[in-house]
């Protein structure tokens, strides 16, 4: 362990601090709902990082990819350069992508969507009150998360923890394939 | 205490067969001084020796796991079990010194994996140990219970036949017939609350059952106090947040930064609270022989409730939780966090905020902490420090001298290159992997508020531009609470109640003689005068006694 780390104070006991991730880290599960089974997700609405509001029944009849992110956590960082090939592939498909960045700050926030080439929308959501929307319904559980809805914005898919190419990949070619 | 466990004697070893435990488990407190017992206690002979069969083990097996010894041995395991969690890292606690465990001792770490030591309270060992010791308080207090109700209802048994012999007793005489004098002593008695059991020529009286009842109450109440504290655990959870001034927070999995579910607590069943951190107030006492000590800490928070609900405001204080539908948040720690501005190579501010660092020392509140720019370019950049409260120069060597902000400080050390996020593995936010790190001189290494630190080469500048306090909240659900608490003055009650109330009989005998005087025979016998006083008690009450038949003598003639 690093000097800097020495948490030798009482606090260190018994606060965020003895988790030392300072986040709940998911652990890449996913799950496919098929029609039918499909919970309807809330609406979301909010401003953006870059300062406009954004509402995403603006892109009703498009497939949503919802993916919950923060600049500074690891997992998000190794699932970045994905997401910006998958959305740039589906961009044609009527796939809409859109980060809920999360307790994040807008500088840091900017500096990682250019640094990884993403350039669809995130709602700036500090105090993490679009994943609270979704309580109830399919709430992404860990960060990051992301979810899936389809043309009707119901919820058909949900990837716990950093997602891999193949799995966001099966579930968007299910929906724009129209199943 | 009341006798929750009883050991019976002589049950160590080999199985001794099928003798009625509950002949060998008969209460020391209740029984003494008393002569007699019930049938029921009464042992039963021993089978003859070498035939044990299933049953008989089982009874062996079932009657040495319900032994005081046993649950004691379990206890201590309980213990001992728990020592590895102390010892060692723990998945749960901090699974990031797991990792480093693992790195540290790779032939050792997989085998204390294997043995669960990485994660001991939810080993399958440690829940074996602490689900036979449910099992020994359950099979011990239940049977136990069982017979107190029996005992609580029961009839007092037929008087003893001289009862001159024991401790408390008078005889007197009255011109009444026994038949009259013995009906006379029953209505009296049954007036003043006792259980009466008639016989020809004898009258016996109990009172006192309540110590039944309370000892019941006593025994139940532990049970459901077990019941309670299993029911928090499997159904509650708890959530540990540390929030900027500023900032706010929403009670989801997500923006916690540890969640300990219980085993039946899904992501949905948080209460959808959120609560934002407005100021936080902390003062310290300034002078005498409890310098730096805290006098106020105080956070101003605002909070909804549910999701478009009315905003409230909340002053949330140690030991002063907020209740939110018996979801509590308390105020568990806090800190300073000092506002960072990072500005990478290419002129670009990369970092703009307040960073937590983490209290090192209590008395001075010297903290530390790192701030990481992942997204600076060309590289990416890290830093580490410390944070003073209140900078004084102790001969060239930094210090804080008090632990508010009197004279904010900061001392950092420049990194540049790899910060190891970017491959997924997650890190500790209060730490710097410098392993892909190189460090860079700086221009200066403390900063007061406004000033700025240049890297070399136009690679980038630091600037502390003030700090903000954090507070460290706890948000517990625990449904088990409430009910652990009833539990718990119940069976203080019950144990109260068992102790103060004494269980006392009393038994008349009448006999008539030939001259047509009737003799009567009163005596009074006290189970577990513990205290004392029956005497007293039974003195007074037997002249009554007295007075009422040869009253009644007198209104007849």
């Amino acid at each position: 362990m690093l000097g800097v780390s020495a948490c030798g104070g009482q606090i260190a006991a018994n606060t965020p601090a003895s988790n030392g991730n300072n986040f709940v880290a998911g652990d890449g599960t996913s799950t496919y709902y098929q029609a039918g089974h499909r919970a309807a997700a809330p609406t979301v609405s909010g401003t953006t990082l870059s300062g406009s509001q954004l509402n995403l029944s603006a892109y009703r009849g498009k497939v949503v990819v919802l993916n919950f992110w923060g600049s500074w956590c690891a997992p998000c960082r190794k699932e970045a350069p994905t997401l910006a090939v998958l959305s740039e592939q589906y961009h044609a498909k009527d796939v809409q992508f859109v980060g809920v960045d999360i307790r994040d700050q807008a500088s840091a926030a900017d500096a990682f969507m250019q640094n990884f080439g993403i350039t669809y929308p995130s709602f700036n959501d500090q105090s993490d009150e679009i994943a609270l929307d979704f309580r109830g319904s399919v709430s992404p559980a860990a960060i990051p998360s992301t979810l899936v809805l389809d043309q009707d914005h119901r919820i058909a898919g949900r990837v716990i923890g950093a997602t891999s190419y193949g799995t966001l990949n099966t579930m968007l070619t299910k929906l724009t394939a129209g199943t | 205490m009341t006798d929750v466990h009883t050991d019976p004697a002589g049950q160590a070893g080999p199985p001794v067969p099928a003798r009625d435990r509950a002949g060998t488990e008969a209460e020391p407190v209740l029984e003494a001084g008393i002569g007699e017992r019930d049938a029921a206690d009464a042992p039963v002979a021993r089978p003859p020796a070498g035939h044990f069969g299933v049953v008989a083990w089982a009874r062996w097996a079932w009657r040495q796991l319900t032994s005081m010894r046993v649950a004691l041995v379990l206890l201590f395991l309980l213990a001992l079990g728990s020592v590895p969690g102390s010892l060692l890292p723990q998945e749960g606690i901090d699974p990031a010194a797991v990792q480093e465990y693992y790195t540290a001792h790779k032939t050792l770490a997989p085998i204390l994996d294997r043995l669960g030591l990485f994660n001991v309270f939810a080993a399958p060992w440690f829940a074996a140990i602490y689900l036979l010791l449910f099992i020994s308080l359950a099979g011990c207090v239940l049977p136990r219970a069982y017979r107190l109700a029996r005992s609580a209802r029961a009839v007092p048994p037929r008087a003893p036949r001289n009862l001159a012999r024991l401790p408390n007793s008078v005889r007197f005489q009255t011109g009444l017939s026994a038949d009259q004098a013995a009906a006379l002593a029953a209505t009296f008695l049954s007036r003043r609350h006792f259980r009466l059991n008639r016989g020809e020529g004898w009258l016996s009286a109990e009172k006192g059952y309540r110590r039944e009842v309370g000892n019941l109450l006593f025994h139940v109440a532990l049970i459901a106090l077990l019941v309670s504290i299993g029911l928090g655990g499997l159904f509650g959870y708890k959530a540990d947040r540390l929030l900027v001034e500023g900032n706010s927070f929403a009670d989801t999995v997500t923006d916690v930064d540890a969640f300990h579910p219980g085993h039946f607590v899904s992501a949905n069943d948080l209460a959808p609270f959120t609560v934002t951190l407005n100021r936080f107030d902390s003062s310290y006492i300034e002078s005498g022989q409890d310098r730096g000590q805290p006098s106020v800490f105080d956070a101003h928070i605002t909070y909804t409730a549910q999701p478009g609900g009315t905003p409230r405001q909340y002053s949330l204080q140690v030991n002063h939780p907020l209740n939110v539908d018996s979801t509590k948040l308390y105020l568990i720690g806090h800190g300073y966090a000092p506002v960072f501005k990072v500005t990478d190579g290419q002129g670009k501010v990369v970092y703009d905020q307040a960073t937590p660092f983490l209290p090192a020392d209590q008395a001075t509140y010297l903290s530390e902490g790192v701030v990481k720019a992942p997204d600076a370019q060309p590289d990416q950049l890290g830093f580490a420090g410390v944070f003073l409260p209140t900078a004084v120069d102790l001969n060239g060597q930094l210090e804080s001298a008090f632990p508010a902000a009197l004279e904010p400080a900061v001392s950092m050390i420049a990194y540049r290159g790899n910060l190891g996020l970017n491959s997924g593995v997650a890190q500790s936010v209060y730490q710097l992997d410098t392993t892909g790190m190189t460090r860079v001189a700086t221009s200066d290494e403390v900063l007061t508020p406004g000033q700025s630190m240049k890297l070399p080469n136009g690679e980038g500048t630091l600037t502390f531009a003030g700090y903000k306090q954090w507070v460290s909240l706890q948000v517990t659900y625990d449904p088990g609470q409430v009910p652990a608490l009833i539990s718990g003055i119940v069976a203080l009650a019950g144990l109260l109640l068992s102790f103060l109330v004494r269980r006392r009989r009393i038994f008349v005998r009448t006999y008539a003689d030939q001259a047509g005087h009737t003799t009567v025979d009163v005596a009074g016998l006290a189970r577990s005068d513990v205290g004392g006083g029956f005497e007293g008690e039974f003195a007074e009450l037997s002249r009554d006694l007295r007075e009422h038949i040869t009253a009644s003598r007198k209104e007849t003639e």
